[in-house]
């Protein structure tokens, strides 16, 4: 006997067996993001057989539950779930937004869809301080939150970083669930259905388009409290995200960047329309009415603090600038930095550059 | 009459004693090689046919037969003619009193009579010395070069005429006087680190890198002097010792790429093009087997620009000898061993487009662009190179400033002292230079206090650092420790070390 309801089954039949397009399906997702009684679910699968490829397909509900359970049957032998609109524990946030996927594809930890959500994003090139920071905070917000957040590099692999040692992790795919995309990124992407959650609204198999990543940026948004933005350029599609969580009243919160510095324009523009400024975990946690939990203090030596000191007046600097402000020769000033660095407090900027991280 | 002539071969670096046998019998006019010689052993037929004729000397007729002894060894090149030529005459008793007992003849001959250079001469003489010869007959235009062999009574030649008048007693040749050998300063085309403005950070990694023997990574943008600072390296390498000389005078003299000098008394600096094959790189043929350029480069530099762009096979074929120091090379006809001590200098960009990670120019190239490209070099390769830094772009206003730097001579001057530390060091390991400590050694003079153990620990895990690079990681703190005339390696010099893994961090 299948785990699933009849009505699951008959979504799942929806999301994976009617062969929706693209466009099929977000009109579905808005047809159903009303919420509709069992009864009127019958007439929208009657109605996608009609407009069916070539109108020539006609099945009844008694096939169409029989091709759900070969689709489940497959999902199982690879472990996968799903996880529908008609289920308890669909995400409550996700129902909430106008077009909710009818069916989430999953593998992984179930129980992690029930806990409460915070997505942090940027884009795929990130400054080097920008993802040591992302990965800091998402270390601490995985402590009290499931981090959602995509799986390409930059900031979703910062996020991932940061969150995955926990395993409170939710990774939103752009495409079906046994599709490596970024294809260097397979063994990342079992590890995480390991440890973590691994979801995505394509039935298995749907290779990536461009535009699946348009919709599944509403995803990301959908599950999730709050948005953090690592880094976004001027159109970067990561401000799409931050958009569709504003449209949908979550909070929006974006690291500063330099004014100028062409990756970060994205967020600095957030932050001028009234995205909240970040600069560590404890600014998201406030928000949520959490109390930080304090940091160890790091032992640093006295070459240490000065250099630290250094650094953080400059906040970014040529490593012979910095040797310069601190008075000791450049190689002494390398050493001390690259130990600063060991330490979680300091970044390499590239071309010798070094940047101060907030502990 | 039968007439034996010592001669020469080369096999790889090594002078192999060939007999030339002549035996000029009564009989149809014929003239026959054997003794396993290759095609330009069997045209010094004609060649010393002719330069016998006109150096007014006689060709005998007759049934003659020319055997190279022992007969399995294969005999190429030119170098031959000398002694096929005095042997011919001795045979047909155009020689009579003559003693050539104990002489090694080499030499080409042209078909004037003219004694041409050969390659390889050195190595053949030094050879010849060690098995007992000391009386030797050498082309006049390779003088220079066997000079450095002393011990020897080394007779210099032009003509063939000039040959048997001496062999006669006619005419008598003063014996080449020793040469005394005068370390040179590498030239370098003008290269000078007091030319090379701003760069700390490349510039200490360049002197450490010279002090302990260390490879180095540069990478950085088009355009910020990469090939300028690898130009400076052979200006602060230690001088030339004599034995290091003959040494590397071998390679290239068998080479044939030895200049007017004789000896090569500068280190040398080799620049193979990326197009560069496996054979050209490690050495090979498909006759004799020639050094390749990591051979040339013996005892100096090589450097390899934009190293990404080379194909795979010649870089991974460095990874043997960028340990052993040597590289044999195995053909049909035998095995040669060559040395192959050189110190790797290599030069990238970060990225295609090369700007990635400036601070003021936008890279274009997408992350999976960026990956492919530095997936080119492997990472047991990245993981031979101790040293890898990134090269500022340079300010406007450093590039004019009248600043005098650092020159290469004072670098030196550290360099020998961290060098002089390091001999006294390994007095009794055999070796040389810091990156060339195994584990016996890194355990013997590696020792960390515990809060730098404590460093390397986590560097190692956040770094995700193999074993091989956690060894090296420490010979180059031991080399920044003796460039401190430090006995201790400092939990300092470990972070220093650890800041010039740029490859580990990058991913």
């Amino acid at each position: 006997m299948s785990a699933y309801t009849e009505e699951e089954r008959l979504f799942i039949w929806l999301a994976a067996c009617a062969g929706l397009d693209d466009r099929a399906r977000s009109s579905l997702s808005r047809t159903c993001g009303r919420g509709i009684p069992p009864e009127a679910l019958e007439k929208i699968c009657a109605a996608v057989v009609q407009t069916g490829e070539g109108g020539v397909y006609k099945s009844d509900r008694a096939s169409r539950l029989r091709e759900a359970d070969a689709a489940i049957a497959h999902m199982d032998k690879l472990r996968c779930f799903a996880v529908t609109l008609a289920s308890a524990d669909y995400p409550a946030a996700l129902r909430a937004i106008p077009d909710p996927p009818v069916a989430l594809f999953c593998a992984g930890r179930r129980k992690l869809l029930a806990a409460r959500k915070f997505c942090i994003v940027g884009s795929r090139k990130l400054p080097p301080w920008a993802r040591e920071t992302g990965k800091t905070i998402a270390a601490e917000l995985s402590a009290r939150f499931a981090l959602v957040t995509g799986i390409a590099e930059g900031g979703d692999r910062a996020a991932i970083d940061g969150a995955l040692p926990s395993g409170n992790l939710i990774s939103v795919l752009p495409g079906g669930l046994d599709v490596d995309y970024p294809a260097a990124h397979a063994a990342l992407k079992r590890e995480i259905a390991k440890k973590g959650l691994i979801v995505s609204e394509y039935p298995l198999r749907t290779r990536v388009q461009k535009y699946s990543f348009h919709a599944r940026n509403r995803i990301l948004a959908g599950l999730s409290e709050g948005v953090l933005v690592l880094a976004a350029g001027e159109r970067s599609g990561t401000l799409i995200t931050a958009n569709r969580a504003l449209s949908y009243g979550r909070d929006v919160f974006a690291l500063p960047h330099n004014a100028g510095a062409a990756q970060g324009a994205g967020c600095n523009e957030l932050i001028k329309q009234g995205a909240y400024l970040c600069t560590d975990a404890g600014d998201i946690l406030a928000m949520y009415g959490m109390e930080r939990r304090r940091a160890e203090d790091v032992s640093l030596t006295p070459a240490e603090q000065t250099m630290l000191a250094c650094l953080r007046d400059a906040g970014e600097g040529h490593a012979a600038a910095l040797a310069a402000a601190a008075g000791v020769p450049v190689w002494e000033a390398q050493a001390t930095l690259a130990s600063l660095e060991i330490k979680g407090l300091a970044a390499r900027a590239g071309g010798n550059q070094y940047t101060a991280l907030k502990h | 009459m039968i007439a034996k002539i010592v001669c020469y071969a080369l096999q790889g670096l090594e002078g192999v004693p060939v007999e030339v046998e002549t035996d000029v019998s009564k009989g149809i006019p014929a003239y026959e090689m054997v003794g396993l010689p290759d095609a330009a052993v069997k045209e010094s037929k004609e060649r010393v046919r002719s330069a016998i004729k006109n150096s007014a000397l006689l060709f005998p007729m007759g049934k003659i037969t020319v055997n190279f002894a022992p007969a399995d060894i294969r005999k190429e090149g030119a170098a031959f003619d000398l002694a096929v030529a005095v042997s011919l005459l001795k045979a047909s008793e155009q020689l009579v009193g003559a003693d050539t007992h104990g002489i090694v003849f080499l030499g080409e001959l042209a078909l004037d009579g003219a004694v041409r250079p050969i390659a390889g001469l050195l190595p053949i003489l030094i050879s010849a010395k060690a098995q007992g010869y000391t009386r030797f007959v050498v082309p006049a235009a390779n003088a220079k070069e066997a000079a450095y062999l002393g011990g020897a009574q080394i007779y210099p030649v032009s003509t063939l005429a000039e040959t048997v008048r001496f062999l006669l007693g006619a005419e008598a040749i003063m014996p080449l006087a020793p040469e005394q050998f005068v370390p040179r300063l590498h030239a370098g085309q003008g290269a000078d680190l007091r030319y090379v403005k701003g760069q700390p950070v490349a510039r200490r990694a360049l002197e450490i890198a010279v002090a302990g023997g260390h490879n180095l990574l540069l990478v950085g943008p088009p355009g910020t002097g990469k090939t300028m600072l690898a130009r400076c390296l052979p200006t602060v390498m230690p001088d030339l010792t004599f034995e290091e000389a003959l040494e590397i005078t071998k390679i290239h003299s068998v080479a044939g790429t030895l200049g007017e000098d004789g000896i090569v008394s500068e280190r040398p600096f080799r620049t193979p093009h990326h197009t560069a094959t496996t054979v050209a790189m490690c050495g090979g043929g498909n006759r004799a087997v020639h050094p390749g350029e990591i051979s040339l480069a013996h005892g100096g530099v090589l450097f390899l620009d934009e190293l990404p762009e080379y194909k795979r096979s010649p870089l991974e074929a460095l990874r043997q000898p960028l340990e052993d120091g040597k590289i044999t090379v195995s053909r049909s006809a035998g095995s040669v061993t060559f040395p192959a001590r050189f110190m790797l200098c290599a030069s990238m960009n970060p990225c295609p487009c090369g700007n990635y990670g400036s601070a003021d120019k936008v890279c274009t190239c997408s992350p999976a662009e960026i990956r492919r490209y530095r997936k080119k070099i492997s990472g047991p390769l990245l993981d031979r190179i101790d040293l890898q830094v990134e090269v500022d772009n340079v300010s406007y206003d450093a590039l004019t400033s009248d600043r005098e730097q650092e020159s290469s001579e004072r670098v030196r001057e550290c360099v020998n002292v961290a060098r002089s530390i390091q001999s006294v060091r390994f007095e009794e390991s055999g070796i040389r230079t810091n990156s060339e400590m195994g584990e016996r050694e890194l355990a013997a003079f590696c020792r960390l206090s515990e809060e730098g153990e404590r460093i390397l620990r986590e560097a190692f895990e956040r770094m995700k650092l193999s074993a091989r690079a956690r060894a090296r990681i420490l010979k180059v703190s031991r080399t920044i420790a003796d460039l401190a005339a430090c006995e201790e390696i400092l939990p300092a010099h470990v972070c220093e070390a650890v800041s010039y893994r740029l490859g580990d961090s990058l991913d």
